[in-house]
Formats: structure tokens, sequence, C-alpha cells
């Protein structure tokens, strides 16, 4: 599993929803946890933990919000050499075919499906653990 | 669109009410632990906020039109915050009006995947929250389809369906 002190972004325009991500992510031993309400406040944040040297380990971000959606900031990260292989969860009200085609093929660590209990988030983030710990690193 | 999508009057489709009864039904079970018990639906001829807080989302899915309202009385989303968040509220503040808006996205949403598998064309809404009174012009709105919804303490809350 990610280590205890790995830094999270969790991204939702519902201050109730990063409430509940932030409660799950607590009960598993993860309190490093910073908050924006859109893809547009949350990606300066991304810019500046990384200018600081204290990058963010994974990215939680609901898909539909005004201004920047979740699929939009997914997709700046991957454009960027920096956050390519940075973990990223798209939270989504809608599980359609194309929709999750569509993350999958930005680039998407994993998504998980609203309504969720604080079980499928940690099988969800297991199941990126076990994709990233496997990943080559980088040279 | 399916046979089991073609267009009648979305009052009386059975496809759209059950979708977002399941999806209601199935987001209170999920998030808040929260069973529910599904009244009679009735007709109105017009749109009355029936609690103190609301969360409403336009609902576009050609060639329909129309807005669903999730109406709480204070009592019933007091009940499922408490089971949800853990945390005791006593007035509709702006925590409260937030997760109206969260569950309402929810509601929606569960309920868009289930209509456009069986070939409706609902597309993303972003939902807003309205506290204290309003209407639905007339010339928006048409009549609109309530559905009463019982927590296990017995307060109430209300989908309302209405289609133009």
């Amino acid at each position: 599993m990610f280590p205890a002190n790995t830094k999270f972004l969790v991204i939702d325009d519902f201050a109730t929803m990063r409430k509940i991500i932030k409660k799950t992510l607590s009960e598993l031993g993860y309190t490093n946890v910073e908050e924006a309400d859109d893809g547009a406040t949350g990606w300066p944040l991304i810019e500046a933990a990384t200018a600081k040297n204290e990058p963010f380990g994974f990215v939680i971000s609901d898909w539909n919000m005004p201004k920047m959606q979740g699929i939009d900031l997914l997709k700046k990260c991957r454009a960027d050499a920096k956050y390519r292989a940075l973990p990223f969860m798209l939270v989504t009200a809608e599980s359609e075919q194309k929709q999750i085609l569509e993350a999958a093929k930005a680039g998407v660590s994993d998504y998980v499906v609203k309504p969720f209990n604080s079980a499928t988030l940690k099988q969800k983030l297991e199941k990126v653990w076990a994709k990233v710990s496997q990943a080559p690193k980088a040279a | 669109m399916s046979a089991a999508a073609k267009v009648q009057n979305p009052l009386f489709d059975k496809n759209l009410i059950n979708a977002f009864v399941d999806g209601v039904a199935k987001t209170l079970i999920t998030m808040a632990q929260t069973k529910v018990s599904v009244g009679r639906p009735f007709i109105e001829n017009s749109f009355k906020l029936k609690g103190d807080v609301a969360g409403m989302v336009g609902m576009v899915a050609p060639p329909m039109r129309g807005t669903l309202v999730i109406s709480f009385p204070k009592e019933a989303i007091f009940s499922i915050l408490k089971n949800m968040l853990g945390e005791t509220y006593t007035e509709v503040s702006s925590e409260v009006a937030d997760a109206v808006g969260e569950l309402t996205n929810m509601f929606y949403g569960s309920a868009k995947t289930s209509l456009n598998q069986l070939g409706y064309k609902f597309e993303m809404a972003i939902p807003s929250v309205v506290r204290g009174e309003f209407t639905i012009s007339k010339n928006q709105g048409g009549a609109t389809l309530v559905i009463p919804v019982e927590l296990e303490n017995k307060s109430q809350f209300y989908i309302e369906i209405t289609v133009t």
C-alpha cells in the first residue's frame, strides 16, 4: 500500500465529498491531504507542490466540476512529463462505457463510481499501488 | 434508442421513475447506511417546494427537458447527514446545502447511468441547491410527478420530476 506519508490532493466542487474522502483516507492512516474545489484550482497546487519539492503522491479528483473538469486536469497532467506517472483517480457519479474508455485513454490510474463506501476506496487505492509498485522506475 | 426507451409522457414512464427511485435508494444505503421505503407517487399541476432545502438538476434528454428536484424537510436531511458524516446539524447551514447538492448529484448520476444503458440520452449536469421558497415558472414547468420517500425514522423527503 502507499506509504503513510503519501501526500494526497482531493479535488471536488462539493465540500461534503472532500470531507468523506478525507475521512476515509484518515481511517486508512493518510493525513497529509490537501483540497481543491475544481481542476482550475487544483493544477496550481500540483505545480506549487512540485516546485517546493514536496510533490503530491496521489490525486483523487471528481470528474464533473465547473471551470476545469477532472478529466481535463488528468489530460493536463499526462501532457506534462513531470506528472505522467502521478497516480490519478477519477471519481464519477456515472459509469458509462464511453466515459470509462475516455478516462482509460487519458491515462487514469483507476476510477471510483459514486456512491461508494470506504472499503471500495481502499480497494481502489490498493489496486493503484499494485500497478505503481510494479511499474519500472524512471531513469 | 431501444424499444424500452421510446418516448412517452415521462411522468408515466416506469423506467424513468424506477431509475430515480433506485438511484436514491442505492446512494443512501451506500453512503449513509440508510434504508428507504417509497410511497405512492402523485401528480401536481404546478411545482411546490415541499422542504426546507432542495437539490435541483436540469435534465436534458432530447426531446425531453425537465427538472429533477429533491426536496428535504429538515428532519429528513439531518437524519441522513447524521448517518453519512457522523455530524449533528440543527439548522440548514451552507454545509447542509453542500451535502444536498452532492446527494442530488449522486442520485442523478446513478439514474442517468441506468437510463442511458436503456437507450436514453441523458446529459451530464451540475446540480444547484435552493433554500427557502421558490417556484418553477409556468413557461418552464408542466405537471410535476412527486414521489415521497420515507426514512426509517418516519421522516419523508420528495423526488419531484417536472417535464416540459
